[in-house]
């Protein structure tokens, strides 16, 4: 029995963004307007190429893994956790931020700032725990999933997260401050909800790690 | 000014590289004093005891307690950015990521502070991080060693200074 395979998932739609609209590639970290010593060129990369990459990749999963949606999921999660550990010092390195004294300034700063470099995007932060440990991102516009329509088999629109890299960035660039995190989507346009939302949860911040014990 | 050594560490605690440009500042000061011979030979016998090994760990173990001493005394934001012995400087400058960078140099060298970031910013950043193909990682410095890093390391300290 042939395996049904996911659509691709670009349907060329009408949807069409500025040629200039400068978004940054997820994986040609680029950032706009910091001087530096060496570079001051502005890179911009094309959305539509963003986007179909991602989509291309997707669907590449999908039919790998046979559509089981949980594994392309994890997966896309855990690429996108290599690619946060990278963002992140990236993110340092040309935004020149220190630290967050709290975790709702980190979730300004993820919103306002690395949505903002990264995706060009700014989602709302909101629906905080009153322990301030627990809050959604509310994606009005994202990016990564224009021209998408999930695959219509009956199991795509309860089972894929299309846009599952993001958590998987967030949770290896909160990593890589101190901070460890869990994210998962709670609902997503595509799959015909009325918002796209991300929840993030602080599990706890990381110790600073001490060196081996000499013998 | 002269610079002596530089040194990373990783949020694990761990040396991810490290290379000295002279002989540790002890010798210099061996030739200043003009037993040079005497003094300079041993870098290799009487010194071999502790290696450059050892000396990072030394160097780690320092910069560690003083900033978390600094922090101690001073609140969490506070850092430490030079100390001074009678023989030379040590540097530090940390990312939020815990990567530590340290550059020892001698006595009359201006605050690396700056250097350090740029460092960071335009060398590790840069070649390390975003190459693709290198670990995340680096577990006994690799990936860290690539020849674009190295070289552009030893153009940024042979031209700065």
């Amino acid at each position: 029995m042939e395996v049904s395979k996911p659509q691709c998932p670009f349907t060329g739609t009408e949807k069409r963004r500025p040629i200039d609209f400068a978004a940054a590639s997820l994986l040609n970290l680029r950032l706009i307007g910091f001087i530096h010593m060496r570079r001051t060129r502005v890179d911009k990369v094309n959305a539509e190429l963003v986007t179909l990459t991602y989509g291309t990749i997707v669907a590449q999963l999908c039919q790998d893994y046979d559509s089981n949606y949980q594994d392309v999921n994890k997966q896309l999660d855990k690429m996108g956790y290599n690619i946060g550990m990278r963002l992140v010092e990236d993110f340092l390195a040309k935004s020149g931020v220190g630290r967050c004294a709290n975790f709702r300034e980190t979730a300004d700063m993820i919103a306002k700032v690395g949505f903002k470099i990264f995706l060009n995007v700014t989602p709302m932060v909101t629906n905080w725990t009153s322990d301030n440990t627990q809050f959604s991102l509310i994606f009005e516009d994202n990016p990564l999933a224009d021209f998408v329509e999930l695959p219509d088999d009956g199991r795509a629109q309860d089972e894929l997260w299309f846009s599952n890299i993001l958590c998987g960035v967030l949770r290896g660039s909160l990593e890589m401050v101190q901070m460890q995190i869990e994210a998962h989507f709670v609902s997503d346009v595509l799959r015909g909800d009325d918002t796209t939302e991300m929840r993030v949860s602080l599990v706890r911040y990381i110790e600073d790690e001490m060196p081996p014990e000499e013998e | 000014m002269v610079v002596y050594s530089f040194y990373i560490f990783d949020r694990h605690a761990e040396c991810i590289y490290k290379r000295r440009w002279l002989p540790r500042p002890t010798s210099i000061v061996g030739k200043s004093r003009s037993n040079t011979v005497s003094d300079a030979a041993p870098t290799g016998l009487g010194q071999t005891v502790r290696s450059t090994d050892d000396d990072s760990k030394l160097v780690f173990g320092t910069v560690f307690s003083l900033r978390n001493m600094v922090r101690k005394l001073g609140g969490e934001d506070d850092n430490f950015v030079s100390f001074t012995t009678s023989q030379y400087k040590l540097h530090y400058y940390e990312t939020p990521t815990n990567t530590k960078f340290v550059m020892l140099t001698d006595l009359k060298s201006p605050s690396m502070r700056i250097a350090l970031q740029q460092i960071y910013i335009n060398l590790f950043v840069e070649y390390v991080v975003k190459n693709p193909l290198s670990p995340t990682e680096h577990p006994g410095g690799v990936g860290v060693n690539n020849e674009l890093f190295e070289e552009s390391l030893e153009q940024f300290v042979v031209r700065a200074f």
